[in-house]
């Protein structure tokens, strides 16, 4: 299934375009960062953040559950474990809803590069793994922007399970505690993670995601997302108007614009 | 009979009022149930934006003035979803009455004379149950802002519609919005076959004509027991005095 897109302004949305009138002309680039528990999305973006403004670009980051609005409250409900499916999705649709309008359209509209740990995907396959129909997420995250580029960190269970344990440990909802047979963290985390990935693996195709294997090195895969976004931003002025480091040659103005570089799932491992 | 998105029906009833602030749909409701509770069946009840976790995040933002018309509705179907889950569809799976003082109308109305898209509301809330019956108190614009507007009440800032720019001033915004929200209900009489209720009529000559609409479909209704305690008092001579405490928790359905 094709996600259908209205294109606005020369920016896409997922469907209903409810804030492209709002939105205006976006100048930014939206850097979308996905992927499982555990892949180290928060530790990559603290990363491309810090490069990224030494390069002299206004850097700006979002990420689930951080809106003003209904942060506060979605822990809570997280929390006290009583909301229905339907529920979650809905909170979870009123936070995103909050960041894009008050936090991403105006860094975009601004020229920041705006760096999200998570978007609608990962609410969408939290969703389906539970049963959701794909059909009413769908419609319900319509408005969404689509990101100029969406990066999927995929990496296999083993790995994920020896950096949640090294970290923090296994979390009720990361091991789908919610709505899995049997109260055993472990057993739960895998099925679940292994769901999961396979909701993601099919979404990827669908929204044709940046596959990324996080299976490697922190710094190989820091490496790969460097690569990638510096043709992302490759027309973007930095403040220092030097090409960012690392970039390579960016090739002369008027040159055929490189195809981002997909890889096969397959290939990932 | 209460049908699901899936076409499954639920043995229960699902009774919901509709009509814009001041067309006394509440009053109308609340005699309503008090009736059914007197004809011993079981009735629940559900309000709009009543729900306990999700009012604080709409409490937030409103007091703060966060929302947009986007988050607002959002957050409304949120409310929505979390009585729905929680209060309507056990009771209705239950076979009793749920009695629900505004319904889905309410956010086709009130979201899209904020501006947003008449087909995305529909489908957002495309998971909703289809009521039994939809009461809709139609009344003037003209008379509802009469009975509201006298002796010129505080007027809250999305109650208002002051998010919208319509007016500087309250009252005027007040009027606009509420006109816009009375057009949204009109057109919808017909799309979702909504049963008109004359709110200009005197009160009970209404809750006559509701009673008549409601009876037909009182038909294998859970029962309940309504405060037996009053026939324990009368007939052993008691008074009740340490009934006190626990009453209000009996009465509240």
């Amino acid at each position: 299934m094709n996600p259908r897109k209205i294109e606005n302004n020369q920016r896409a949305y997922y469907g209903y375009d409810l804030l492209a009138r709002q939105a205006g002309k976006l100048n930014g680039r939206l850097i979308v960062l996905e992927g499982t528990d555990g892949v180290g999305r928060s530790s990559q973006i603290a990363l491309l953040r810090e490069w990224l403004e030494n390069e002299g670009y206004a850097v700006a980051t979002s990420g689930l559950k951080r809106s003003k609005l209904a942060g506060k409250g979605l822990s809570d409900a997280m929390g006290g474990h009583t909301l229905g499916d339907t529920t979650m999705n809905l909170l979870y649709a009123t936070d995103f809803a909050d960041r894009l309008e008050r936090e991403i359209l105006p860094a975009l509209r601004a020229g920041f590069i705006m760096l999200t740990d998570r978007y609608i995907y990962s609410i969408i396959a939290r969703a389906l793994v539970r049963g959701t129909d794909p059909m009413w997420l769908r419609s319900v995250f319509s408005f969404a922007l689509v990101p100029d580029i969406v990066f999927y960190l995929e990496a296999d269970v083993p790995t994920l399970v020896s950096r949640v344990l090294s970290a923090r440990g296994f979390d009720y909802w990361e091991s789908g505690l919610d709505f899995m047979p049997g109260r055993d963290y472990y057993e739960n985390f895998v099925g679940y993670q292994r769901r999961l990935i396979a909701q993601f693996d099919a979404l990827a195709d669908e929204y044709v995601f940046h596959r990324i294997d996080a299976n490697r090195s922190m710094h190989d895969v820091f490496c790969d997302l460097k690569g990638a976004i510096c043709e992302i931003i490759a027309d973007m002025k930095p403040a220092n108007a030097g090409e960012p480091e690392g970039c390579g040659d960016p090739g002369e103005p008027g040159e055929e614009p490189q195809q981002v570089e997909e890889t096969g799932g397959d290939e990932a491992t | 009979m209460a049908t699901l998105p899936d076409g499954r029906t639920l043995p229960g009833k699902l009774i919901i009022v509709e009509g814009i602030d001041g067309s006394g749909k509440s009053t109308q409701l609340d005699l309503l149930r008090k009736w059914l509770i007197g004809e011993g069946y079981c009735v629940a009840f559900s309000e709009w934006n009543s729900s306990d976790i999700v009012r604080k995040v709409t409490r937030r933002g409103k007091k703060k003035e966060l929302l947009t018309p986007l988050s607002f509705s959002l957050i409304h179907a949120a409310d929505f979803s979390d009585r729905l889950e929680r209060q309507m569809l056990p009771a209705l799976k239950a076979g009793a009455i749920v009695l629900a003082d505004r319904y889905v109308y309410t956010a086709f109305a009130r979201d899209v004379a904020r501006g947003l898209d008449r087909g995305y509301v529909r489908e957002l809330y495309s998971f909703a149950i289809r009521p039994t019956i939809a009461f809709y108190f139609r009344v003037s614009l003209d008379e509802s802002l009469k009975r509201i507007l006298t002796g010129r009440p505080q007027l809250k800032y999305y109650e208002a519609g002051l998010d919208l720019d319509l007016s500087d001033d309250p009252y005027e915004s007040f009027r606009l919005f509420q006109g816009m929200i009375l057009e949204e209900y009109d057109a919808m009489v017909d799309e979702f076959d909504l049963t008109v209720i004359d709110a200009t009529a005197p009160l009970l000559e209404q809750q006559d004509e509701v009673r008549k609409i409601v009876d037909p479909y009182l038909t294998n209704v859970l029962s309940a027991e309504h405060s037996a305690w009053r026939e324990v008092l009368s007939q052993e001579g008691l008074h009740g005095r340490y009934l006190d405490s626990i009453l209000p928790e009996q009465t509240e359905l």
